[in-house]
C-alpha cells in the first residue's frame, strides 16, 4: 500500500494538511468574468493577455506550473525566457474568442503528466520553442481564417521545427506539508546549444490594494550567495515562509501592483511594479528591480546553456523551515539541498508509482496504463483556487443590487449572495478557468478513484449557502451564473456515497443527508421554474449542449412560442430517479426518508408518462421514426416535432434506474401505497415501462423507455451510419451528412446538418461544436444506462451491435464495446498512432511526445482527433473510470445487484470491501 | 460639479492629462496625484473639453486612499 493512503487518511482523520500546498495557480486569470470591470461586460478584452504581466489581478492569480496555497495567499511558479521572445514567458499564450476562427483556444504545449491527489509528488511538462514565440503570426493567420477552415496551432508555425526547443520539466515533491521540493530539469531538444533563462518566481496575491488593511505580506532577501539564496516570504496569516535556491541565481525583487503608467497612463508611485522583472531582464532596465532586495514579488533568476541532448537541473525549497533549522537539526552537509533531497524526490515519486498501481487493474496495458494515470494527473492538476465575490465585484461596478436606480451589471447581478473562494475542481484551467456545475459533477465520478473526500467535498460545496442561490437554484458559470445546466449533481451524490460505502463499509449518512436537503431546493427550483405547463414537461434552454438544436435553445425562438425538450424532461425524469435512490437509501435508517422516496418515485412516473402521452399526436416519441425529438409549440396552437436525430433524443434512454425493492420490503405500507397509485392511474404505466414488472431477481426498473422503445432507439443508436462510431456515440447521427434538417422561418433557413469537427457557426462562441462529435460525458450517462438495462434485463436481452452486423451482444457487452471505442480515442493503435492526435506528426511519431496526453474537450465524430479546449481533462477524465471499470467488472458481477459495481470498484482501488454492505 | 442625492464613489483616469480622477458619494469630481497619500492632495477637477475619462475599476480606490 502506498503512503499516499496514509496522507490522505491522515487529511481525514487528523486535519493533517497534506492538501493546503498544490496547484491551485489557475492558467489564466486573464480575460475572465471575475476580472472583467468593462460596461458591456466584454471581458477577453477589458483584460488581455498583453496587460496581464503589467495589471495585478483582483481575484486570482496565474502562472506556469505553479502551486500556491489553498486560499492562494502566496504564489510559485515558473517564468522562462529564450533570449528572443519581447517577454518573458510567466503564463500561457492563446486567442481570445474573437481572435480565433473556433473561439478562445491556448497556443502553447504543456502537459499534465503526474499528481497524486495530496499532491505529495506533480510532475508538469511545458515545451517552449528557442525562437521568439509567434504570438503575432498565431494571431494574424487565426484571424484570416474561416470557420470552415482548421485552427492554426502553434506546431504549424514552424516553431518546433528541427526540435529548436526546451523540455521544461517541473516536479514537486512534499517531505511534510509545508516543506515542497522543487525540481527543474530543462532539456534541450535541438541540434545546437541553447541558453535559457529560468526564473522560478514566488509572489504574493495582492489583497493589500484593495482591502487598505496595514498587513502587507513581504518577501525578502534573508542569504545571498553560493551555494544558496535564501528568501523569506512573511505573511499574517500565512507566517513565514523560505524559498531556497540552489547555485547560481540573482535575486530580483519587485511589488505585485499595476504599472499604472503602462495600464492607465498614470505616473506609478513606485518604479517596482508587476512588470519590473520582465522589464529588467527581457529589456536590460535599470532602476526597476529593488535594490534592497525586498518587494511582494521575487524571482531566482537563472542563466543555463543546455548542450544539444542534455539536460540540467535546478533545485529550489520552499518551506517553513528557517535556515538555522537547516544548520543544526538534520545534520545534512549542505542545507536543503543535502544528498536528502534527491532521495526525497525520488521516494515522492515512488509513492506516486506505488499509488498508481494500486489502483490501475493488472489487466489493463502499459498504454492504457499510462492514459489512466496521465487522466487523473490532469484532473488533480485543475484543481484551481477560485475566487469571485458577486456583492464586492458588483459594487466596484459601481452597481447596487437594492437600488432600483442602479447601473446595470451586463452579467450576475441576481448573484449577489455568492462569496466563492475555494479550491475547485476546473473543466480546463486555460480555456475554462472558472467552475462549471455540470461538467463539475462528471469531474467526481473519476475524481472519487483518487480522492473520495475531494468528491464529496466538491460536490458539498456547490450546495452550500455561499454558491447556490436562495431560491435552490445551483450556479452554472461565472458567465451566467443564472444559465441552466442539467440536473446532474444527485446523480454524482449517490455515486459518491456508494463508493465510500463500499469502501468504508459504511456510507457517510450524514453527508448524504445534508446534501439531499439541499437537492430537493434544487428538484423544487426545477418543478416551479421549468416546467410551463404545470404538465411534467420542461424546458430549460441550451442545457449545456450548446449548438444541438436548430435555434438556440436559449433565447427567444423566431417562431414564437416554445419548445418542449425531450433532453429536459428525460435529465428530471433521471433527477427523480436519483432523488428517489437517495431517499431510499436514508429510509433504510430513517423512517422519514421513505416517504420522501415515494413521492420521487410517482414524480417520476409523472414525468416519464407526460414525456410518453403528452401532446397526443405530437408528443415527444416519434413512432415513425423510433426516435425522441423537441416539440415546437406555436402561438397559434399548432406542433411540430424537430426532427434533428441528436443527443437530445437519446437522453430519454439514460433516465433509467434499476431498485432492488429495499423500501418497499422494509417499509410495507409505503408498497401499498405504491401499488394503489399504480392501480389508480394505468394511464401512467401504459406509455412507460411498467414500474410493477420486477425481473428474475425481484429488481424493478423505471424509466422511460419499455422494451421496444428501447429497442428502437438502441437500433439506430448502435448504426454505424447514425450515432455509432469507432470512437463513441456522436452527438448528432451521421444520418444529417446527407440529410440536413431544415426549416424555413419567413425568409430564413435554419439548418442542422452533421458537423464531425468543428462549429461553423458563433453560436454559443463558436468554440464547441455538437453537431457530430463525440463528448464523453453523455456518453458516460449513456454506459450506465446500459448496466442498468442489463441489471434488470440480464444476459438474454440481447441486441445488434453494430445494428446491421448481425453480432448479438447483451447490453453489458454493448456498454463495453461503447467504452471500448472511447478508450480507443486515447490508446495507441496497430500502427502506433493515437487518434486523439489525428494528423499531427510531432504528436504520432515524436519519442518525445506520442507519450504525453491530451484529454480534449470533445472528439471527431469520424476518427476520434481532439477538438475544442485542450487541456479539458474534467470531464474527458472520465476515461480512466471506464478504463477502470471495464477491467474489473464482469457481466456476471451485475447479476447479483448493481452494488456489486462498487463493491468490486473498492476492492479494486486496493481498499477493503465491506462484510457487511 | 454637483450632481444632487448620494452617489456611489467612482474613479476614473484621464489619459490626456495623466491623472486620476474621483467622484465622490455628493458629486464632486477631484483630481487625485500619484503621490503617497494621494487623496489628501486633491484638487477639484477643472473639465476641459479634451478631457476623456476613462472608468477604472472601483477596487482603485483604495490605492488612493479614498475615503468612502
Amino acid at each position: 500500500m502506498s503512503a499516499e493512503y496514509d496522507r490522505l487518511e491522515e487529511t481525514r482523520e487528523r486535519s493533517v494538511p497534506w492538501k493546503k500546498w498544490g496547484p491551485y495557480l489557475s492558467e489564466r486569470q486573464w480575460g475572465t468574468v471575475r476580472e472583467d470591470y468593462s460596461e458591456g461586460g466584454d471581458a477577453w478584452n477589458y483584460f488581455t493577455h498583453d496587460q496581464a504581466r503589467s495589471r495585478a489581478y483582483r481575484w486570482g492569480e496565474d502562472g506556469l506550473a505553479g502551486i500556491s496555497d489553498d486560499k492562494q495567499r502566496l504564489c510559485f511558479a515558473l517564468a522562462l525566457w529564450n533570449g528572443k521572445d519581447p517577454i518573458l514567458k510567466e503564463r500561457l499564450f492563446g486567442l481570445t474568442n474573437s481572435e480565433s476562427n473556433h473561439g478562445e483556444d491556448v497556443k502553447e504545449y504543456y502537459f499534465y503528466l503526474d499528481s497524486t491527489p495530496t499532491h505529495s509528488y506533480m510532475k508538469y511538462l511545458y515545451k517552449y520553442p528557442q525562437s521568439a514565440f509567434p504570438y503575432a503570426n498565431l494571431v494574424e493567420t487565426s484571424r484570416r481564417r474561416s470557420r470552415q477552415e482548421f485552427e492554426y496551432e502553434l506546431l504549424d508555425t514552424g516553431a518546433f521545427d528541427n526540435d529548436r526547443y526546451f523540455d521544461v520539466f517541473v516536479e514537486y515533491a512534499k517531505s511534510s506539508p509545508e516543506d515542497v521540493l522543487v525540481r527543474i530539469t530543462v532539456h534541450n531538444r535541438g541540434p545546437e546549444a541553447a541558453e535559457l533563462h529560468v526564473l522560478p518566481t514566488l509572489w504574493f496575491r495582492n489583497e493589500w490594494s484593495w482591502h487598505a488593511t496595514g498587513d502587507r505580506p513581504a518577501l525578502k532577501l534573508v542569504s545571498a550567495g553560493q551555494p544558496v539564496n535564501v528568501v523569506r516570504a512573511s505573511d499574517p496569516v500565512l507566517g513565514e515562509r523560505y524559498l531556497y535556491c540552489d547555485g547560481d541565481a540573482t535575486l530580483l525583487f519587485t511589488e505585485n501592483e499595476t504599472n499604472t503608467l503602462r495600464i492607465f497612463g498614470v505616473a506609478n508611485r513606485s518604479p517596482y511594479v508587476k512588470d519590473s522583472i520582465n522589464d529588467h531582464v527581457v529589456n536590460g532596465r535599470e532602476g526597476v528591480v529593488n535594490p534592497e532586495k525586498k518587494g511582494t514579488k521575487a524571482a531566482a533568476h537563472y542563466r543555463v546553456t543546455v548542450k544539444p541532448g542534455e539536460s540540467q537541473i535546478i533545485r529550489l525549497r520552499f518551506t517553513d523551515a528557517a535556515p538555522v533549522s537547516f544548520a543544526k537539526a538534520n545534520g545534512e552537509p549542505a542545507g536543503p539541498f543535502g544528498l536528502r533531497f534527491d532521495e526525497i524526490v525520488r521516494s515522492r515519486r515512488e509513492d506516486a508509482d506505488a499509488f498508481y498501481a494500486s489502483i490501475t487493474p493488472p489487466s489493463l496495458s502499459a498504454d492504457a496504463a499510462n492514459v489512466l494515470r496521465q487522466a487523473l494527473a490532469g484532473m488533480l492538476w485543475s484543481k484551481q483556487f477560485y475566487h469571485y465575490d458577486v456583492d464586492k465585484w458588483l459594487e466596484e461596478r459601481g452597481s447596487d443590487p437594492f437600488k432600483l436606480a442602479r447601473k446595470a451589471s451586463p452579467r450576475n447581478d441576481r448573484w449577489h449572495h455568492m462569496y466563492n473562494g475555494d479550491v475547485v475542481s476546473m473543466p480546463d484551467k486555460w480555456e475554462y478557468p472558472w467552475y462549471a456545475a455540470w461538467d463539475l459533477a462528471f469531474h467526481v465520478l473519476a475524481l472519487t478513484l483518487v480522492d473520495p473526500d475531494f468528491g464529496k467535498q466538491q460536490l458539498k460545496l456547490m450546495l452550500r449557502e455561499r454558491y447556490m442561490h436562495p431560491n435552490g437554484q445551483i450556479p452554472a458559470y461565472e458567465w451566467n451564473f443564472g444559465d441552466v445546466n442539467p440536473p446532474v449533481h444527485a446523480w454524482a451524490t449517490i455515486f459518491t456515497y456508494r463508493l465510500e460505502k463500499a469502501q468504508n463499509g459504511e456510507g457517510d449518512r450524514e453527508w448524504l443527508k445534508s446534501c439531499f436537503q439541499k437537492l430537493l431546493m434544487n428538484f423544487t427550483w426545477w418543478v416551479n421554474r421549468k416546467d410551463r405547463s404545470g404538465r411534467n414537461v420542461f424546458e430549460g434552454g441550451f442545457l449545456g449542449l450548446d449548438n444541438i438544436g436548430v435555434f438556440d435553445r436559449s433565447a427567444p425562438l423566431p417562431t414564437g412560442g416554445y419548445l418542449e425538450q425531450a433532453d429536459g424532461t428525460a435529465w428530471m425524469a433521471l433527477f427523480c430517479q436519483n432523488m428517489l435512490e437517495i431517499a431510499a437509501e436514508l429510509a433504510m435508517t430513517d423512517p422519514d426518508y421513505a416517504d420522501m422516496a415515494l413521492k420521487f418515485c410517482e414524480h417520476f412516473l409523472w414525468i416519464a408518462a407526460a414525456i410518453g402521452n403528452v401532446g397526443g399526436d405530437t408528443g415527444m416519441w416519434d413512432e415513425e421514426d423510433g426516435f425522441y425529438y423537441d416539440v415546437l409549440r406555436l402561438p397559434d396552437g399548432r406542433s411540430q416535432r424537430l426532427k434533428v436525430r441528436s443527443m437530445v433524443g437519446l437522453l430519454p434512454l439514460c433516465a433509467t434506474t434499476v431498485f432492488e425493492g429495499g423500501v418497499i420490503a422494509k417499509y410495507p405500507e409505503i408498497g401499498q401505497r405504491f401499488q394503489w397509485f399504480l392501480q389508480a392511474r394505468p394511464e401512467l404505466r401504459a406509455a412507460i415501462h411498467d414500474p410493477a414488472k420486477t425481473n428474475w431477481a425481484g429488481r424493478r426498473l423505471a424509466s422511460i423507455l419499455d422494451e421496444t422503445k428501447l429497442r428502437r432507439v438502441l437500433a439506430k443508436m448502435l448504426d454505424e451510419n447514425e450515432f455509432l462510431s469507432n470512437y463513441g456515440i456522436r452527438s448528432l447521427s451521421r444520418f444529417h451528412a446527407d440529410h440536413p434538417f431544415v426549416m424555413h422561418v419567413g425568409s430564413q433557413e435554419y439548418r442542422v446538418a452533421y458537423l464531425p469537427a468543428e462549429s461553423d457557426t458563433g453560436m454559443f462562441g463558436g468554440n464547441s461544436n455538437w453537431r457530430g462529435p463525440i463528448w464523453m460525458p453523455v456518453n458516460g450517462l449513456i454506459i450506465r444506462a446500459l448496466l442498468q438495462y442489463h441489471t434488470y434485463y440480464g444476459d438474454d436481452f440481447k441486441v445488434e451491435c453494430p445494428t446491421g452486423s448481425g453480432r448479438q451482444m447483451n447490453l453489458f457487452q454493448v456498454a463495453e464495446e461503447i467504452a471500448r471505442r472511447l478508450s480507443n480515442i486515447f490508446l495507441r493503435d496497430k500502427n502506433g498512432r493515437r487518434p486523439v492526435y489525428g494528423g499531427s506528426e510531432k504528436f504520432q511519431q515524436d519519442p518525445n511526445w506520442r507519450d504525453c496526453l491530451l484529454f480534449y474537450e470533445y472528439f471527431h465524430g469520424d476518427n476520434g482527433a481532439g477538438l475544442g479546449a485542450s487541456h479539458q481533462t474534467g470531464w474527458t477524465g472520465i476515461v480512466a473510470r471506464l478504463l477502470h471499470l471495464f477491467a474489473t467488472l464482469k457481466s456476471e458481477d451485475l447479476c447479483a445487484g448493481k452494488i456489486a459495481y462498487f463493491e468490486k470498484q473498492a476492492r479494486a482501488t486496493g481498499v477493503a470491501a465491506p462484510t457487511g454492505g | 460639479m454637483t450632481i444632487s442625492g448620494k452617489q456611489l464613489v467612482a474613479i476614473f483616469v484621464d489619459r490626456v492629462s495623466q491623472q486620476w480622477v474621483v467622484r465622490d458619494p455628493e458629486g464632486n469630481f477631484w483630481t487625485v496625484p500619484s503621490l503617497e497619500n494621494p487623496w489628501d492632495h486633491r484638487q477639484p477637477l477643472e473639465w476641459r473639453d479634451e478631457m476623456e475619462l476613462e472608468a477604472v475599476p472601483g477596487h482603485y480606490k483604495d490605492i488612493l486612499g479614498v475615503p468612502f
